[in-house]
């Protein structure tokens, strides 16, 4: 602090009594007054104190209907003994938004009786993708498709040269990237995605439907949907998306579409699904927005890109991590089958709704393929949606600027180890479907 | 002219050193004691400690129950005037607090009145307390409470209001009013009036033991062999507290009571008096937290 102010506010502490305190009443973010009083120590020094004296209760006010204070307002001054008079709150005149306060929840005009559990791009949820799966009446496979991995297999799909080139991306977000020795999570696994990405692009002179694709991000996204009693919503940012002029075409058949319906989806009891869902009272029914407005020339979702956030509040364990893969696929998915077929809710969709989604960290993928079946997601019986999920698949095992050396023996050397060569097939598959 | 120092300072304040604006009060209001000065009140609020949220007192009045842990500042045993008020106290390990929910027959906002289940999400160490907390999820809410000896992640742990006629066989873990228990039963985390929340019984290894019921009221023989007379309906945990080992370990060297937090005694040799060496007395009456009727009542 500076001594000219410090010199003053110990001439001013020494003349009252030795503890004064200013009683501050925190203001909350909404402007509302909060109901925790934070008190302001006064003494300057440089210990702050951990204990703090007990708060004296100011002295009672008592109101006595019918008897009218005698207050200083008139005299426009203090004098002791006379009430402090007591202004009405000021407004302005005029709507100036620096300045403006929000209303409390029970007068907003959105407000309903009936909350909304919200899932957004930073909600965590406990029991992962078993919660995913019902909260979107979904039935779950582990392990890729295989008409997918044939797909891939065939050399027309692949790039000439394909394990050099990709190996070259890699090392390029891990290693050369970067003015500092090693480059920062976030920024790699960035890095990475967009060189496979760039990779695959360069298949548009094989197939030309890759040119039909365009990739958005930073959209947002709205779907509603109900689940038994309670309505649910997801709204949110969820990254890098991949949409087409072209849908995807459908993965199963109707008879094995029809045959979900025998499935029972897991349930977790004692454990609500609700829980660490966001719970809001104001909010708009019927809420369902793809993220683009109107007559948008690539409606339809290919694929989604998630990655790791930086943000250290909200750190995602793997199983939540694919949980939200799953949940914000859905949404899409939703969104779609909503302008297309309107928003009642419909037991079968004639044209499946097929989304595709990859999650990364930089090394290992996460890879989903989804199937809408069904808009009626009241109940836990009838049609279900499909999903595939191939989870933690490596790209390659290590990738280390300096080696691991333990009891002088590397361990592992520098550079990039183990490079598996399959999992780029499978990204170039997801990449390809509906394309080759 | 202390107001006009005052006014000064803040002024002075204002004008040079914006930064110490806390960034979550933009305007505050000042309002000192009995002196209304109109200038303090319009000029922009400023911070004089920095940090108002990790001081023990905004522990007792945060109302809104949370599981992420809260960071508290070590008061090293010195006390609102800033003297030592109890020594051996200062520096250790930053330790974050873990709100612990101590009131186990908490119910849901809609869902008043029923016996209800909950399942073990984690059991970990608390810096703050001897014993192991442990993760529950119910419902809709998450809560940490104190975890008893053979609680794992998985478990599904009963908590009921309900005293039945006949005794429950009560699972460890498990939460129930000392009615409802048989005689014998070892209990932890014991409530003394119903709803207040569990006061006795808390540390690493400790259990009090069901001892009688008698009509309305039980009887329960705390670690101390202390016995205590309770009202039937207060909610206790079956079985021993988490971390039974804790009594047995060696601290080894003097580096691992400092990170604990205790500081050395004094080194200087002081004669002992009366209060020391082995008492050998009597058990003191029952202590009886239940409030009869009292007998001339007219």
């Amino acid at each position: 602090m500076l001594p000219e102010a410090t010199r003053y506010l110990k001439a001013t502490v020494s003349l009252f009594s030795p503890n004064v305190f200013l009683n501050a009443s925190k203001l909350s973010a909404h402007g509302a007054p909060s109901s925790l009083q934070t008190r302001r120590n006064l003494r300057v020094s440089r210990c702050l104190a951990a204990r703090i004296p007990p708060q004296k209760k100011p002295r009672e006010k008592v109101e006595i209907p019918g008897l009218d204070m005698v207050t200083y307002g008139d005299r426009m001054h203090y004098v002791p003994g006379l009430a402090k008079p007591v202004f009405p709150p000021w407004e302005m005149s005029f709507k100036d938004p620096r300045y403006y306060r929000s209303p409390p929840a029970q007068e907003m005009a959105l407000y309903k009786d009936k909350p909304c559990y919200v899932f957004n791009q930073r909600t965590s949820i406990l029991e992962g993708v078993r919660q995913a799966a019902w909260l979107t009446k979904t039935h779950v496979r582990p392990g890729p498709l295989p008409h997918l991995i044939s797909l891939a297999a065939k050399p027309e799909n692949q790039l000439p040269d394909q394990d050099e080139r990709v190996q070259n991306a890699i090392k390029h977000s891990r290693f050369w990237d970067t003015t500092e020795p090693r480059p920062r999570k976030e920024k790699y696994s960035n890095t990475l995605l967009l060189n496979l990405l760039h990779l695959c692009g360069s298949l548009q002179l094989t197939h030309p439907a890759v040119g039909r694709r365009i990739l958005a991000e930073n959209y947002s996204l709205a779907a509603t949907w109900k689940r038994g009693e309670d309505l649910f919503q997801i709204r949110g940012r969820n990254g890098l998306l991949h949409c087409s002029m072209d849908p995807l075409p459908r993965i199963c058949g109707e008879q094995e579409v029809l045959e979900t319906s025998d499935q029972v989806l897991e349930s977790f009891y004692p454990v609500s699904p609700t829980i660490d869902l966001q719970q809001v009272s104001v909010y708009k029914e019927e809420m369902n927005c793809t993220g683009f407005k109107g007559e948008y020339p690539y409606p339809h979702a290919h694929t989604l890109y998630f990655l790791e956030t930086s943000d250290p509040n909200c750190q995602l364990h793997p199983e939540q991590f694919r949980a939200k893969m799953i949940m914000f696929t859905f949404g899409n998915a939703l969104a779609r089958a909503h302008k297309l077929y309107g928003t009642q809710p419909q037991s079968l969709l004639e044209r499946p709704i097929t989304v595709q989604a990859v999650g990364t960290n930089g090394r290992i993928f996460q890879f989903l393929v989804f199937q809408l079946n069904t808009t009626d997601l009241s109940g836990d019986d009838g049609i279900k949606n499909q999903a595939w999920l191939d989870e933690d698949v490596e790209l390659y095992d290590f990738a280390k600027v300096r080696p691991f050396i333990k009891r002088k023996e590397v361990k592992v050397p520098a550079g990039l180890a183990g490079y598996k060569p399959e999992t780029f097939s499978k990204f170039l598959a997801l990449f390809l479907h509906g394309a080759a | 002219m202390a107001l006009s120092c005052l006014t000064r300072a803040l002024r002075s304040l204002t004008l040079s050193q914006p930064a110490l604006l806390s960034s979550q009060t933009p305007v505050a209001q000042l309002k000192l004691g009995t002196l209304v000065p109109s200038t303090v009140s319009q000029c922009r609020g400023f911070l004089t400690t920095a940090s108002l949220k990790q001081n023990r007192a905004y522990l007792k009045q945060l109302d809104k129950y949370t599981i992420r842990p809260i960071g508290i500042k070590k008061s090293g045993g010195r006390d609102h005037t800033g003297k030592v008020r109890t020594r051996g106290i200062g520096g250790g390990h930053k330790q974050k607090h873990r709100w612990v929910d101590f009131q186990r027959l908490r119910y849901e906002p809609n869902k008043e009145g029923q016996p209800f289940e909950e399942k073990v999400v984690e059991v970990r160490y608390d810096p703050c307390r001897s014993a192991d907390i442990a993760l529950l999820a119910g419902g809709n809410r998450k809560r940490w409470i104190v975890a008893t000896e053979k609680m794992q992640a998985g478990d599904i742990i009963k908590t009921s209001g309900v005293i039945g006629r006949m005794a429950v066989s009560a699972n460890e873990g498990d939460a129930y009013p000392l009615g409802a228990l048989p005689v014998g039963t070892l209990v932890n985390n014991l409530e003394i009036q119903p709803g207040r929340g569990s006061k006795y019984i808390r540390a690493a290894g400790t259990s009090g033991i069901l001892l009688r019921k008698v009509n309305g009221t039980a009887i329960v023989q705390l670690p101390s062999k202390q016995q205590v007379q309770v009202l039937e309906t207060c909610i206790v945990t079956v079985g021993r507290v988490s971390n039974i080992d804790h009594n047995k370990r060696i601290i080894g060297k003097a580096g691992r009571n400092r990170w604990l937090g205790i500081r050395p005694s004094s080194g200087l040799w002081k004669r002992k008096g009366g209060w020391a060496g082995r008492k050998i007395k009597p058990l003191p009456p029952m202590k009886s937290y239940v409030n009869l009727p009292s007998i001339s009542a007219n």
